[in-house]
């Protein structure tokens, strides 16, 4: 069931170039510089960087990063040596959500600044998609810290787990019943296919949840396709 | 990279063995070397005959583990591991390993594995136990039925398919007669209340009351058998054959609770179809001369190859093997007496004719040597030694003519050294006790192995008791058992791409008895003599050793499985050589061995070897004192 044709990946490439002359140079442009999978990669062979960023808030454009997790997946395994977890210092209060990420101001002052937070992700992200649960948000914050930091605002290509979620529930020809907003959630999405419960809110049990989650998710996408799973099937 | 402590993955680690076991800092270095991977529901995680370089631990999920035969060997969740089959022996894998769940599982790299394997001796002897885990199951495989059930496994409850027949003990004899008739049985079960007091059958009818002209309005209490031998209803059909053909009865009562639930008869036995061994008992017994024995005696090869081919354990095949080879000797020990005293040497001294080595252990295989004693009462008349040389005369050479052959260390009862009056005894084992002479050692440990066959048992327990309640403090002897029980290396270099004899005609051959199951045996002997015990079947011993001071559970049952799987394929081997009509040995051609034989062996021969070391590594003195 492929539905987007292999187009998009000369325009994304082309995309990258521009962005790559754009930027200054640096490690968005390292970044930039390196070539991403292109659409017709097989998933089996698909390098991907599962990350979560815990933030102040859900704006982009207002709330800042204040904690960053990673860890990669190369051929359908998830490569727990080559995880990572920073904690930023944004530069302004923590605030309220302290509560819910369980960062209070004092570790966040004992954290990375935040250029040198993303300039790390940017590095363990090279040649590789995104990967995130509901990962618009994800690039979202990525996009606006490079621009903030590099003066040049870059959207990673990525998979989303939360729209994955969305297929495997809706059944192989949207047969099943729209899925509620709750069945979405990570830890719902995880119980569906049995995966162990993490710890809420650590952002490195979210990155990992979200990688393994993936794992399952193209498993059972992969029964429903008559032609092996590539990149321009689970991204978008 | 961060300091990124992986919390979910190495908490999970913490929970399960024998990640537990290792160190925080350990554990958590482990976690960074992982792989997480995905394993849909009926997808491979190992196949037979594919190599595999992973230890694969089971995060979520649940595996089943398959022989090359497809026999289920294994089935898992969350916590255990497969691969170290492959790690710790060799690939390829002789295992399908399959998720029977959506399997979410972390892969740890070979690598690694051997990094933690040397570093961590816990670590490395888990997943020894993990084979020894693996051998049970061949073990088990091979000893069980095609349908699933062991037949001589079947259960006396089972067999016993009808409510008892019971009558009072007041009652009339010509009412219980009137009684067997309309129920169609062969026996009643006396009762008083609940309680079993006796047993009525259709001989005691017969001989008790109309040969011997007893009013029939007497009470059953009369003319019955009082406190007749019974079983317990969880008891197997082999056992009901043994204790049968031991009695001499035909019908067993079946008591739980002290209640009856009803009679076994070697009928019942018989319907099993696979117990000839009732048969071929039965009719020694009857046999009125030494060629009508050895006729019966010639059977039992068949009687091997049949219970073979219906899977039955090896454990059970040489009890029953061990079964018929006692009615052959009682039979021919009888047979010896009348003709004694026929030749007016009568009458027999006080006596008892005891076995020694396998068939006193219950573990005879085809092709046994003989191996008995005697051991005459102090105050037996003075020409008893003669009397007793005669009377073995006759018996080896029937039990020659019976297929066994003579001992070659010369262990036999005309031997004037192993006919000796319970005094002589008493001296000859006082002196290994106390000063014992290597050599000597060697020859006598065969002695520690007895089973009173014939005569008057007193004897044999009077002997047995005391000299078992030295044995514990006889460092000497046991130094000397234990170096001897060390000294029979498994025939690991075979599996090496060696051949094990060194030379001559056994060259190519591999020997299952020396190394394997006469290592097992000699293992559970000295194990059982430190302790004081006096039982000698090799799984008893190992059995009542395992324990604080004595022997690790899981070796002890190590070496159950490894003795029961090595004595398998020796059974199936001679069997084979018999139907050839080539001589019985111990020794196979690694051609004759299937790939699953062959690699369970070896773990079973690994088996061995591991018990060995622990064993040379108690010094004598620190083990026995």
């Amino acid at each position: 069931m492929i539905w987007r044709g292999g187009a998009r990946g000369g325009r994304e490439a082309r995309r990258r170039e521009a962005a790559a002359r754009r930027a200054p140079a640096g490690p968005l442009r390292d970044h930039l510089t390196v070539p991403t999978p292109t659409p017709g990669t097989p998933v089996a062979e698909l390098p991907l960087l599962a990350v979560d960023l815990e933030t102040t808030g859900l704006d982009p454009g207002r709330d800042r990063i204040v904690a960053i997790a990673w860890v990669p997946i190369d051929r359908l395994g998830v490569v727990l040596g080559g995880a990572g977890r920073l904690v930023v210092r944004p530069g302004s209060d923590v605030g309220e959500s302290a509560t819910l990420h369980g960062l209070t101001d004092d570790a966040v002052a004992a954290g990375v600044p935040s250029g040198e937070a993303l300039a790390r992700l940017l590095d363990a992200l090279a040649g590789r998609v995104l990967l995130a649960h509901h990962a618009g948000l994800e690039a979202g914050f990525i996009s606006a810290e490079c621009a903030r930091v590099f003066g040049s605002p870059f959207v990673p290509p990525s998979v989303d787990t939360m729209r994955l979620q969305r297929r495997v529930l809706e059944g192989p020809l949207g047969t099943g019943p729209e899925p509620a907003g709750g069945e979405l959630r990570l830890a719902a999405a995880r119980q569906r296919f049995g995966l162990p419960r993490y710890r809420a809110h650590d952002p490195l049990a979210d990155a990992l949840g979200c990688a393994e989650l993936y794992l399952a998710q193209v498993a059972e996408l992969a029964l429903r396709s008559r032609t092996p799973l590539t990149l321009a099937d689970v991204s978008g | 990279m961060a300091e990124t402590e992986l919390t979910e993955v190495v908490d999970f680690l913490a929970l399960h063995a024998p990640f537990d076991a290792l160190p925080h800092r350990v554990r958590h270095d482990l976690a960074g070397r992982l792989t997480v991977r995905y394993h849909r529901r009926g997808s491979h995680l190992m196949t037979v005959g594919r190599d595999s370089d992973e230890l694969m631990i089971i995060r979520s999920g649940a595996i089943e583990t398959h022989d090359a035969e497809g026999r289920l060997v294994f089935r898992g969740a969350e916590g255990s591991a497969c691969g170290s089959t492959t790690l710790v022996g060799r690939n390829p894998s002789r295992f399908d390993v399959v998720a029977i769940e959506d399997t979410l599982a972390l892969h740890l790299p070979a690598e690694v594995f051997h990094e933690l394997r040397r570093e961590h001796e816990v670590f490395a002897e888990h997943f020894e136990g993990e084979r020894a885990g693996l051998l049970r199951a061949a073990a088990t495989a091979v000893a069980t039925g095609r349908h699933g059930e062991p037949i001589l496994r079947t259960s006396a409850r089972d067999l016993a398919h009808r409510a008892p027949v019971t009558v009072r003990a007041d009652g009339e004899i010509a009412q219980a007669a009137r009684t067997m008739t309309d129920e169609g049985v062969s026996s009643l079960l006396v009762v008083e209340g609940e309680r079993l007091v006796g047993i009525l059958t259709d001989r005691d009818l017969r001989r008790r009351v109309l040969a011997a002209g007893v009013d029939p309005r007497q009470p059953v209490s009369d003319v019955m058998t009082s406190d007749p031998v019974v079983a317990p209803a969880d008891a197997s059909a082999l056992e009901l054959l043994l204790t049968m053909t031991e009695a001499n009865v035909h019908h067993l009562p079946v008591v739980e609770g002290g209640a009856p639930v009803g009679v076994v008869t070697t009928t019942d036995l018989m319907r099993l179809e696979r117990v000839s061994a009732v048969h071929i008992v039965g009719d020694v017994a009857k046999q009125t001369d030494v060629a009508g024995v050895v006729d019966f005696a010639a059977r039992t090869p068949r009687l091997v190859q049949q219970l073979l081919e219906q899977d039955v354990s090896a454990d059970d095949i040489t009890r029953v093997v061990t079964s018929v080879g006692d009615a052959v000797e009682r039979r021919l020990i009888a047979l010896a007496h009348e003709d004694l005293a026929a030749r007016g040497m009568g009458p027999a001294p006080r006596m008892c004719w005891m076995v020694l080595g396998s068939r006193a252990r219950h573990e005879q295989a085809l092709g046994s040597d003989q191996d008995h004693a005697v051991i005459i009462a102090d105050d037996a008349p003075e020409r008893a030694e003669d009397y007793v040389a005669a009377l073995a005369e006759q018996v080896v050479a029937g039990l020659e003519a019976a297929g066994h052959p003579r001992c070659p260390g010369d262990v036999m009862a005309t031997n004037p050294r192993w006919h000796q009056r319970l005094s002589g005894w008493r001296a000859e084992f006082a002196q290994w006790l106390d000063e014992p002479v290597p050599d000597a050692v060697l020859g006598a440990s065969i002695f520690f192995d007895s089973r009173p066959l014939a005569g008057d048992h007193e004897l044999h327990a009077a002997l047995v008791n005391e000299v078992a309640g030295r044995l514990p403090g006889a460092r000497n002897l046991l130094g000397h058992l234990t170096a001897q029980a060390v000294d029979n290396d498994p025939p690991l270099g075979f599996f090496r791409g060696f051949v094990l004899g060194r030379s001559g005609e056994h060259k190519d051959l591999l020997d299952l008895k020396r190394g394997g199951v006469g290592a097992i045996v000699d293992l559970a002997r000295v194990h059982a003599l430190a302790a004081g015990l006096t039982v000698v079947n090799t799984r008893a011993r190992l059995r009542a050793v395992a324990g604080p001071g004595g022997l690790a559970p899981e070796t002890a049952e190590g070496l159950v499985d490894a003795l029961e799987f090595i004595s398998h394929v020796r059974l199936a081997h001679q069997s084979r050589q018999q139907e050839a009509g080539l001589p019985v040995t111990s020794w196979i051609s690694p051609d004759d061995l299937t790939t699953f034989d062959r690699r369970a062996l070896r773990e079973a021969f690994h088996v061995v070897r591991r018990a060995q070391r622990a064993l040379a590594q108690w010094h004598p003195g620190q083990r026995w004192t």
